[in-house]
């Protein structure tokens, strides 16, 4: 069983993002009712969404890791493992050979553990199985097992269902969205981690008092909500005090803006080409469980409109420049950049926790995205391996310059699953699985929202 | 032509299935309309000049001057053509000239 997975591993990876996954793509959408030629379209699309991400993710190598590197060089700071963001993630991750098959074994786990009863989430949100497959390849890199990397990857995706249906009662509530569950793990994972430090928090009332306005924040900040102006902000900053002229400066500021709007276009491309497929999937899967009760399991952007949760994602980017600062001496190396944009993604889970306060959740993101700084940069090998071997062309200059996530590889089950493999696999296969149903557990005994962290009763609340 | 805003929280992973899915249903309905992704963080009442906004997200009340659309049954499946319905309504009595 494990050679006949690590020869499917071994050609997933001989193959390559830019062929491998589109082929996938088309097939799959075709097994689950998708028209050929809308299925070739997908595929296609698929493949030149990862020419792009190749093309742009290059381009940020390129501006970032001289300027970089100057950077970490003239201030001291030593900052110089830079933050590609998510949306490169993403697609890299699935490119990955675990990423490439990570959306039918998703769905078919999924759907047993929704009839055997274990999870009440139906989770329609094929896109960010990605986060599974993140964790699988970087668990891969570290074990050089695929076998190891998708049961990562599994173990990964029930921990999200379980998350899921843990929080949808708070989630519910808060947000005023019914019969809907995230088991999205950039916003869910932090949740888990952020919790004990929440009961702590809610107890401080001179914190509570100081009560920040969200509408006045994001009127003074509102700028820092657009990513192309963050990034020609930041670029300007960097490249000035790297010690360049004003012109040059300048370019570098340009530089970082398109980088910070280029990316995520390139995305939003091959997110067009999954889209009939994820829509054929969710139909497929919806329909075999017409009639019965569950959530439906869905991105947590859909909570990011809230006012409290903008205000404190914006927050966020300056609390996560301080930190990346601050905790150089402690051993991070992480320079936040492309994953400043989503400072809501931090905040949007995390805010219910405290009930919407706005300097709470700020402090909850605080300790979540410090604790992730130093996870961000002791991941960085494995990320920057999951870059240089998908094809991106880019030399990064040996002795400096490597790549991270800030967002995923801030996230406890990436880092805690990395370091868990590095035990022996008997014993990692083990505490997962122990974690898992001490999961079940607490999810079944004290949901969020009814047992723990129960809401201020209607009428005095916001 | 009208002009309608898809808007999330990236202006790349839920507001691409909700432009997919608007592009092909206007087609289907004769309506000619551009359509524009964007972050929510992103949309300020002064650049608002869409006919409709069909958010996956809560909107900010200040940008409640243009009619906005919940795009939530759109990614979920359930109430689906209802809400685009109510999309194409909103374009027809929009009559912004252009």
């Amino acid at each position: 069983m494990e050679a006949f997975l690590e020869t499917i591993g071994n050609f997933l990876n001989s193959v390559g993002p830019l062929l491998a996954l589109p082929v996938i793509v088309a097939v799959l959408g075709i097994i689950l009712g998708q028209k050929w030629d809308s299925a070739i379209r997908s595929g296609l699309l698929t493949a030149i969404a990862f020419v792009g991400i190749f093309l742009t993710v290059g381009l940020l190598g390129s501006t970032l890791s001289t300027i970089g590197s100057a950077f970490a060089e003239r201030t001291g700071t030593g900052l110089d493992v830079i933050d590609i963001g998510w949306p490169a993630a993403s697609a890299l991750a699935f490119g990955t050979p675990v990423g490439n098959v990570i959306i039918p074994i998703g769905i078919v786990l999924n759907i047993i553990l929704l009839l055997i009863g274990l999870t009440q989430t139906l989770d329609i949100d094929l896109w960010n199985f990605w986060h599974m497959a993140f964790v699988g390849a970087i668990v891969q890199f570290i074990t050089g097992s695929f076998a190891m990397g998708l049961f990562a990857a599994a173990a990964t995706l029930v921990i999200a269902l379980f998350l899921a249906d843990w929080s949808a009662p708070l989630i519910q509530k808060h947000f005023k969205i019914p019969g809907i569950s995230i088991p999205h793990l950039q916003s869910a994972g932090y949740m888990m981690l952020a919790l004990p430090f929440a009961l702590i928090v809610d107890r401080i009332s001179f914190l509570k008092n100081l009560r920040l306005d969200p509408d006045t924040i994001r009127k003074r900040l509102g700028l820092l909500g657009e990513p192309m102006v963050l990034g020609f902000i930041i670029g300007l900053i960097l490249g000035l005090l790297a010690g360049q002229g004003v012109q040059d400066a300048l370019l570098t500021a340009v530089n970082t803006g398109a980088v910070m709007l280029l990316v995520p276009r390139m995305v939003a491309i091959l997110m067009e080409g999954l889209t009939p497929v994820s829509e054929a999937a969710r139909n497929f899967m919806t329909s075999r469980f017409a009639g019965r009760k569950f959530f439906i399991g869905l991105d947590s952007a859909v909570l990011i409109g809230n006012p409290g949760v903008i205000a404190a994602g914006l927050l966020m980017v300056p609390v996560e420049i301080l930190l990346a600062l601050a905790l150089a001496p402690l051993g991070n190396r992480t320079l936040p950049f492309i994953d400043l944009a989503d400072g809501p993604f931090v905040a949007a889970m995390l805010a219910p926790l405290v009930f919407g306060d706005v300097l709470l959740t700020v402090i909850l993101g605080a300790i979540v995205m410090g604790i992730g700084l130093i996870f961000t940069t002791l991941l960085a090998p494995a990320v920057t391996n999951m870059v240089t071997t998908s094809g991106v062309s880019v030399d990064i200059p040996s002795g400096y310059a490597t790549y991270t996530v800030m967002s995923d590889a801030a996230i406890p089950t990436s880092y805690g699953l990395y370091y868990l493999f590095q035990t022996p696999q008997v014993v990692a296969i083990i505490v997962t699985l122990a974690f898992i149903v001490l999961l079940y557990f607490i999810k079944t005994r004290f949901p969020l929202g009814e047992k723990l962290i129960k809401p201020p009763e209607e009428g005095n609340g916001d | 032509m009208k002009k309608v805003f898809v808007v999330c929280a990236t202006g790349i992973a839920t507001s691409t299935m909700l432009r997919v899915k608007i592009e092909k249903f206007l087609a289907a309905n004769q309506v000619e309309a551009q359509i524009y992704q964007y972050r929510v963080t992103e949309l300020s009442p002064s650049r608002l000049d869409a006919d409709a906004i069909v958010a996956t997200t809560s909107i900010p009340d200040e940008l409640h001057i243009v009619p906005v659309v919940n795009g939530l049954p759109l990614l979920t499946g359930v109430g689906e053509q209802e809400a685009l319905q109510e999309l194409l309504s909103v374009l027809k009595q929009s009559n912004k000239e252009g």
